[in-house]
């Protein structure tokens, strides 16, 4: 079993091990190694696509992680009080959201909020004064950090529910039989218990958003820009960086 | 109970509105645009022109094979994953030593924080003519061909979605009472039949939310099948960019799309009602 482990595991490495041999690859081409050379770091570095790229998805992450932390452990908490139809509607959402593709949403929310842009602009357009640019709504930042949120905040709302249920409700009649106000429970009492909750789902939403380039590429402005960058990218694992074999 | 103890109507609601907001523009009227969309027709230049029409949906039967494909490779996919999974998860819960454990645990996850993207490229390399071929020709195996077959695309998924699987079951398995294990041994059970009587059963739990978690990310894959796959193992995920992004068929586009979702719906809901007949506490381990 401990073999089996270790077979595992080398399974797992390897991969990533090659990605780094090759990264300091002295040659142009994945396909033979040529002597060590830091020289593609220096390259990749100096590059401003690879830079902005990761900018972009250091933004989007970190937004989308406290927002989705924010939203979830709202809708957690307020979602125990919640009975009847309404609760289950909002655990039927919660649920599709974590279950259709991301491909799916991605584009559907894609034609989506191109349509409605498609449709608001031109009303926009009209009802502003003349001579002043009107505003132009427009795929962006916005959009993909909402489309995002949507999946990463119902997981923290099925994490922090989770913590929720296994916490000790004793201390929270203790709290309040002892006169705290709800306010002062929430932040003595449940936000303690339910902290662990919302780190995992902090970091998970990050890990996702941070990963993603499924719905990035979607988006129309914005996706020339990463497509671009992509394709850099691409071409740069071509040429050292990565392994890419044509 | 006092009387500010009382479910507090306003504040629920104020809690609950920007999730409701989200659900709203997100994901319902996404939803209903492509479900809208389904129904129309494509536009001269691509895109969509309106319409009330069921041809999209009568065209399904010409993305068929990449339907079969998804339907057969999703499935396999999971029950591969957790056949290389379980042995490690159990191995880690319960028979390294604790100080070792969370390392452990640790570096099972580390992989999945660096970019899928640019790990299935390491594969493209290991199963391309200068990996593991050319190491098989070294021994006496010729003509291996690995890149772009149907088992390459296999070794992508279990890659990729490991992580997801050891998870779960690591946590049910680690919480597990030792003691019942113990029993069984004193009352002599031999470790097969404990491992079928009582490990199995009580990690069911982990093995579902496993499974499910895989599968369901593995219904929208589309990355693994078109670098490993090399066009010939294509999934709808792969079938959705192409109609959106460069045929720029919608409608027809939307009608897979709905289609994927309906599957889902019914296939998941069919799983959970399964896994909660046969197993009662489904709420440990969630995610």
């Amino acid at each position: 079993m401990r073999i089996y482990s270790i077979a595992v595991y080398l399974f797992l490495y390897v991969p990533i091990g090659i990605i780094v041999l090759f990264s300091f690859n002295a040659g142009r081409h994945a396909s033979e190694l040529r002597g060590l050379s830091v020289q593609w770091y220096g390259i990749a570095l100096s590059n401003p696509f690879v830079g902005d790229a990761f900018f972009t998805s250091l933004v989007v992450a970190l937004s989308v992680a406290i927002l989705s932390s924010l939203m979830g452990t709202a809708a957690a908490l307020a979602l125990q009080r919640l009975k009847g139809t309404l609760r289950v509607l909002f655990d039927g959402m919660i649920y599709i959201s974590v279950m259709i593709p991301g491909i799916v949403i991605g584009i559907a929310t894609l034609v989506a909020l191109v349509t409605v842009f498609n449709f608001l602009n031109p009303l926009l357009a009209s009802v502003w004064s003349e001579g002043v640019k009107p505003p132009k709504l427009h795929m962006g930042y916005a959009s993909v950090i909402a489309a995002h949120t949507l999946f990463t905040m119902s997981l923290v709302i099925i994490l922090v529910r989770a913590r929720i249920a296994g916490m000790d409700r004793t201390l929270i009649e203790a709290s309040m039989d002892l006169y705290a106000t709800p306010w002062r429970t929430f932040y003595q009492i449940t936000l303690p218990q339910i902290y662990p909750a919302i780190l995992a789902g902090f970091l998970l939403s990050f890990t996702f958003s941070f990963d993603d380039f499924i719905i990035l590429p979607g988006y129309i402005n914005f996706a020339v820009k990463i497509r671009i960058s992509a394709h850099q990218i691409r071409r740069q694992q071509d040429t050292g960086l990565g392994i890419y074999q044509p | 109970m006092k009387e500010d103890s009382k479910p507090n109507g306003w504040l629920t609601a104020a809690l609950l509105a920007p999730t409701t907001m989200w659900f709203l523009f997100m994901l319902i009227l996404p939803l209903i645009v492509i479900l809208v969309f389904s129904f129309g027709e494509r536009a001269a230049a691509g895109g969509y022109a309106g319409g009330f029409t069921f041809e999209q949906y009568a065209n399904l039967p010409a993305r068929l094979k990449a339907f079969q494909n998804t339907m057969t490779f999703a499935p396999i996919g999971t029950l591969l994953c957790l056949i290389v999974a379980y042995p490690l998860a159990y191995y880690l819960a319960l028979r390294v030593d604790r100080r070792y454990k969370l390392t452990l645990l640790v570096l099972v996850i580390v992989p999945f924080w660096t970019s899928l993207l640019v790990r299935t490229y390491a594969w493209i390399f290991l199963l391309g003519g200068r990996g593991i071929p050319s190491l098989l020709e070294w021994i006496g195996f010729e003509g291996v061909r690995l890149i772009n077959t149907p088992g390459a695309v296999l070794i992508g998924i279990v890659y990729g979605y490991l992580p997801l699987m050891v998870f779960p079951i690591f946590v049910s398995l680690e919480k597990l009472d030792k003691n019942l294990l113990e029993a069984s041994d004193d009352l002599g059970g031999t470790p097969l039949k404990t491992f079928w009587q009582i490990t199995l059963p009580l990690s069911m739990p982990g093995i579902a939310t496993g499974c499910m978690l895989v599968f369901i990310l593995l219904m929208g894959e589309f990355l693994i099948p078109a670098f490993l796959g090399g066009g010939k193992v294509f999934f709808i995920g792969n079938a959705l960019v192409d109609l959106f992004l460069q045929s720029r068929n919608w409608p027809f586009g939307s009608a897979v799309s709905v289609t994927l979702v309906v599957i889902m719906l019914i296939t998941i809901s069919l799983y959970m009602r399964l896994t909660m007949r046969t197993k009662t506490s489904r709420d440990e381990s969630l995610m």
